[in-house]
């Protein structure tokens, strides 16, 4: 440390000076928020904390396991920077936060981050690939970049859970819009497949295992899925097509049962309707206030043969009929196992969880604001529970239950009086999101060291860290803060195998393509590809990004220290975040010596930091 | 034996996650003193690498249409003006424009009962890769990561899976049989070839691996020891002298021109440079066949490429003994439909679709079902996705009713229902 501080003061932009002032700024904000924190009493984060570690600590240690030390300031920035604004530390923040002598700076420095608008866009990115990775209907993509930004802004405002949720379950609209019509939208609107996705990501119950039979595991029925799915039938998702833009609008589809298909594919009474000026033609302007009006052009692209721009009788006639006759249906129907072409037994809605159900032929706003308010209701156990479990898995690398987005009453969680106390509190306070974060972020369980585990070591969890893989975004982050590249940088992997349909244009939509994962995935399964490996390895971005020579961060680095171990430390500090040990340093000195050529080594070592496994993990 | 071996080792792998299998297996092997994963694994891939067999998807992305491909309908008011052609096969007659492939009719059979529900692009080509409608709660595998994962030896230096063009992946059975994506076909792809020469680069590799006993030490040892494996298969792959099999410069220019100078036909033959050099599964990708419009025109111009690719891979591979152990299937998600839209197109028709096989066993030379006189409906021998698939999977001597776990713990069998076709087999 001495050595380190040494160092520092030589670098001339951090002096003690410096540092001072602004670690007493820090400490002077930052009274406030503890003297709010204890009114709430038994339900206040530091509380809950507590309480979470005195239960831990009292089980594993009784369990034989012992507890990993606290983790150093150095891995506890890293890895709180990461976990909520995405990003990793610069040197500079490094430096002041390991010289910072508060006792209670971890507190302060989660506080802060929790307040900064990284945190909002970090969080919106990781529910955009919640949902998204999941999306049956391909064109989802489309409303990607409209839901990260109504996202942002919820979490920015500290938007409620359950709020959200009643946004993303009930929304209707333009998808390039209004963001939260993702959900829906990721799956066209289709009954089913809402009530599988919106059971799984709130409330973390895999109902859809009872679609064709009763749940294999669990004490859900058949009829508990259908009755769930029975909330969404009146939602369709219409094409938007106007001159120099495309787009879908989620539309509530509110008539009688069956009732649209005599009118919509009558073609005399088309005619009868809108043929105001009795010429045989129908047109644009005769359709223009009507609700023909939005699919007028595509009715003229598939029907008008002699192109005049207007249908006439037999070209109406001529229209193909619709692909899909059961998208007619207002109600929802449950298939027929043992006759799959028929239409099946009519379900009305009821929510499994409470059997509060609902009358038929409600509309469609009515039957998703009613299921918005029963699934979130304080009441139903699994809508904070799945949520708790969820974001304790994301930051500590291990949920109570695995997979995370697998739990249930037929589940076993380990520690689940911890994650009843976690999602009590979080209920308590309203389900408030930052709450939750600042909770568990102020954990001794979140703030202990990694220690090796290898992979027939089935002791319990959180009585060490769990090393995480960075997800997609918080890696392009952290590789453009270490080369120095601005965001928007149009540059990245050629094209990824992630999917079809999926031709991502900026630098990090392409380096999603290559390195996304959906972040519902156990940790055990998350363990990179070839084309990844690749791309770090080979790729011109990484390769030119690491020459020693000219404007680069190398460059800079290796023209300023002259000193082979001040070079290093700053290397480390810049891609790990951290000090080089006494063995890399060796390491390091040992491969200087045998290349002979001080920039080519350094442009290795650079390489080498940059493809490590340290590098793309959490730690 | 082979059989017997397979399928015991299949079902152990596939029966749990990648990590309860290594505690399971650690725990098991270190108190019985019995084979590792890896010697498993080994003894498996000698045994099924002696069938090197392959399965190469010609795929059509869009939907072709069948009357103006292998089920013309000459004369009738749906047919329009499409004429059909002699082939090798006496009696067998196929859509103008095939003409290359009428010449290899010997070797193909032609299915004209395909038969399916989804009518919409995205599901429908999720549905004839993978053998399952699309789900939200698991991501079924493609059957072509699913037939990696039984046939490739774990040693391959190269990709298991290549796809000329972004395709469906390998769902829940990972990274090792995802689809490794070509953009250009006939070219090095990005990123193979080491950034820096080939010494600078092992030494880098070197480093690499001294400087990750670090991490190791410091707690990540599970996460090293998956990025090591990685990174030594990844690098394994610049440095493969097989990594030529990307590159068609060297095949003589006379075979490259009966390829035709097209993406598809650079993207066949790198399919057959492949297969030689033993990734079990490569498709080749064409677009553009959703002819709401001009259907006439645009099938003609497709087929203009696609014609004499799929008649040459077909020859070379037969040239080269390799079509016996190589399935050649072309396909894409639907057929069309028999009217003719006003704007001379056809539109979507999961109904009545055909497809082409080739190799693998297969009889050469005949045509399974039939459809309609009107082209409106299967006559006989209807076959469905299932049906085809059990088919492939007999080809290539996969059973299709090993199960995978989904990562809910759920057995999931590589091909769930159908029956094969067995007509297709002599």
């Amino acid at each position: 440390m001495f050595r380190f501080i040494n160092r520092r003061f030589a670098l001339g932009w951090a002096g003690a000076g410096l540092a001072v002032a602004i670690i007493a700024g820090l400490s002077a904000g930052a009274t406030e928020t503890g003297e709010t924190a204890a009114e709430v009493k038994s339900t206040a984060a530091t509380d809950v904390a507590a309480e979470i570690d005195r239960l831990l600590s009292g089980q594993l240690e009784k369990s034989g396991t012992s507890l990993a030390d606290s983790t150093s300031d150095e891995d506890f920035l890293r890895r709180a920077t990461l976990d909520l604004a995405g990003t990793l530390p610069s040197p500079a923040e490094i430096t002041l936060f390991s010289l910072n002598p508060d006792s209670n700076k971890r507190a302060k420095l989660v506080d802060q981050l929790l307040s900064e608008g990284d945190f909002a866009q970090n969080w919106s990115r990781y529910w955009r690939d919640v949902i998204f990775s999941r999306a049956t209907d391909m064109r989802a993509r489309l409303a990607q970049p409209a839901f990260e930004q109504w996202m942002t802004r919820q979490l920015q405002q500290n938007r409620k859970w359950d709020e959200i949720v009643t946004e993303l379950i009930t929304a209707t609209g333009d998808v390039r819009e209004v963001g939260q019509t993702a959900l829906v939208f990721s799956h066209g609107g289709m009954a089913s497949e809402l009530a599988s996705e919106t059971s799984r990501i709130f409330m973390g119950i895999q109902i859809q295992c009872a679609n064709c039979h009763d749940h294999p595991s669990d004490i859900w029925v058949r009829d508990d899925f259908h009755q769930l799915a029975a909330y969404f039938p009146r939602i369709r998702a219409r094409r938007i097509q106007e001159e120099n833009r495309r787009s879908f609008e989620i539309v509530s589809f509110n008539v009688p049962d069956g009732g649209r298909r005599r009118q919509a594919f009558n073609p005399t009474f088309l005619m009868r309707r809108f043929d105001k000026d009795r010429d045989g033609k129908v047109t644009k302007d005769e359709v223009k206030d009507s609700p023909l009006a939005r699919a007028f052009d595509n009715l003229l692209r598939r029907g008008d043969s002699n192109n005049d721009k207007a249908l006439t009788l037999a070209e109406l006639r001529k229209l193909p009929p619709p692909n899909n006759a059961q998208r007619q249906s207002s109600e929802y129907y449950m298939p027929d196992l043992a006759d799959p072409s028929s239409r099946g037994k009519r379900i009305d809605p009821v929510f499994f969880v409470s059997k509060t159900g609902s009358k038929s032929g409600l509309r469609d706003q009515d039957r998703r604001a009613e299921l918005a308010e029963v699934l979130t209701a304080k009441d139903n156990p699994w809508f904070a529970k799945a949520l708790v479990n969820r974001i304790w898995g994301e930051l500590l690398g291990e949920g109570f239950y695995m997979p995370i987005d697998d739990i249930g009453p037929e589940r076993e969680a380990s520690f689940p009086e911890v994650l009843n106390l976690l999602s009590n509190g979080f209920t308590a306070n309203d389900y408030d999101l930052q709450w939750l974060f600042r909770t568990i972020v102020n954990t001794q369980a979140y703030q202990r060291q990694i220690r090796a585990r290898d992979a027939s070591d089935i002791s319990l969890p959180f009585a060490s860290a769990a090393p995480t893989r960075l997800r997609s975004d918080q890696l392009y982050s952290a590789l453009t803060g270490v080369l120095g590249l601005t965001d928007t940088a149009n540059r990245g992997p050629q094209r990824g195998g992630a999917g079809m349909y999926r031709r991502p244009q900026s630098g990090r939509g392409q380096f999603a393509a290559l390195f996304g994962f959906d972040p519902s995935t156990p940790q055990a399964d998350i363990t990179g590809s070839v084309p990844q490996a690749l791309f770090l390895m080979n790729s011109p971005l990484i390769n030119n990004g690491v020459r020693g020579q000219g404007n680069t961060r190398l460059g800079r680095i290796l023209e300023k220290f002259n000193d082979n171990d001040d070079a290093l430390s700053e290397l480390y500090l810049l891609v790990l975040s951290r000090e080089p040990s006494t063995r890399e340093t060796k390491i390091a000195k040992e491969y200087l010596d045998e290349v002979g050529n001080r920039r080519e080594a350094f442009e290795d070592l650079m390489w080498s930091l940059l493809n490590s496994s340290e590098f793309l993990s959490k730690r | 034996m082979s059989d017997f071996h397979h399928q015991n080792v299949g079902v152990r792998r596939q029966g749990f996650s990648r990590r309860s299998f290594l505690h399971t297996v650690s725990a098991a092997a270190v108190a019985a003193g019995t084979l590792s994963f890896r010697d498993l694994m080994s003894l498996q891939a000698a045994e099924l690498k002696k069938q090197g067999r392959s399965l190469i998807v010609l795929w059509m992305q869009g939907a072709p249409s069948q009357f103006e491909t292998f089920d013309p309908k000459p004369g009738t008011e749906n047919g329009g003006p499409t004429k059909a052609i002699e082939t090798a096969t006496a009696g067998i007659r196929i859509a103008n424009g095939w003409e290359q492939t009428a010449k290899v009719m010997n070797d193909i059979a032609l299915v004209r009962s395909m038969t399916n529900r989804e009518g919409n692009h995205q599901r429908a080509t999720y549905q004839m890769h993978t053998g399952y409608v699309p789900s939200g709660s698991v991501k079924h595998p493609s059957l072509g990561s699913n037939i990696a994962k039984q046939l490739t030896d774990p040693d391959y230096e190269l990709p298991s899976v290549v796809s000329v063009g972004p395709t469906v992946g390998s769902g829940f059975l990972g990274v090792d049989y995802d689809p490794f994506v070509v953009g250009n076909p006939g070219q090095l792809p990005a990123n193979v070839a080491s950034a820096v020469p080939q010494k600078r680069y092992g030494r880098r590799l070197g480093l690499l691996g001294r400087l990750e006993d670090e991490f190791a030490s410091r707690g990540g040892k599970v996460v090293v020891d998956n990025h090591r494996r990685l990174y030594g298969k990844a690098s394994n792959m610049v440095r493969s002298e097989k990594v030529k099999a990307f590159d068609i410069s060297e095949e003589p220019q006379e075979l490259r021109t009966r390829y035709g100078d097209s993406n598809f036909g650079r993207g066949c033959l790198l399919a057959r440079r492949l297969v030689e050099a033993g990734t079990t599964y490569v498709e080749v990708r064409m677009g553009n066949w959703d002819t709401h419009q001009d259907n006439f025109e645009r099938v003609s111009t497709l087929a203009g490429q696609v014609d004499p690719a799929m008649a040459t891979l077909i020859s070379d591979l037969k040239e080269r003994g390799q079509l016996e152990r190589t399935l050649v299937v072309w396909m894409g998600e639907f057929g069309r439909t028999p009217r003719i839209n006003p704007r001379t197109g056809r539109d979507h028709y999961p109904r009545v679709f055909n497809l082409a096989m080739a190799g693998g066993g297969v009889k050469g030379g005949q045509v399974i079902g039939a459809s309609t006189d009107n082209g409106t409906a299967i006559k006989d021998n209807p076959v469905t996705v299932p049906d085809l698939f059990c088919s492939i999977c007999k080809s290539l001597k996969v059973d299709p009713r090993i199960e995978n776990i989904s990562p809910l713990g759920r057995p999931m069998k590589i091909v769930d229902g159908g029956k094969v076709v067995d007509t297709l087999f002599g």
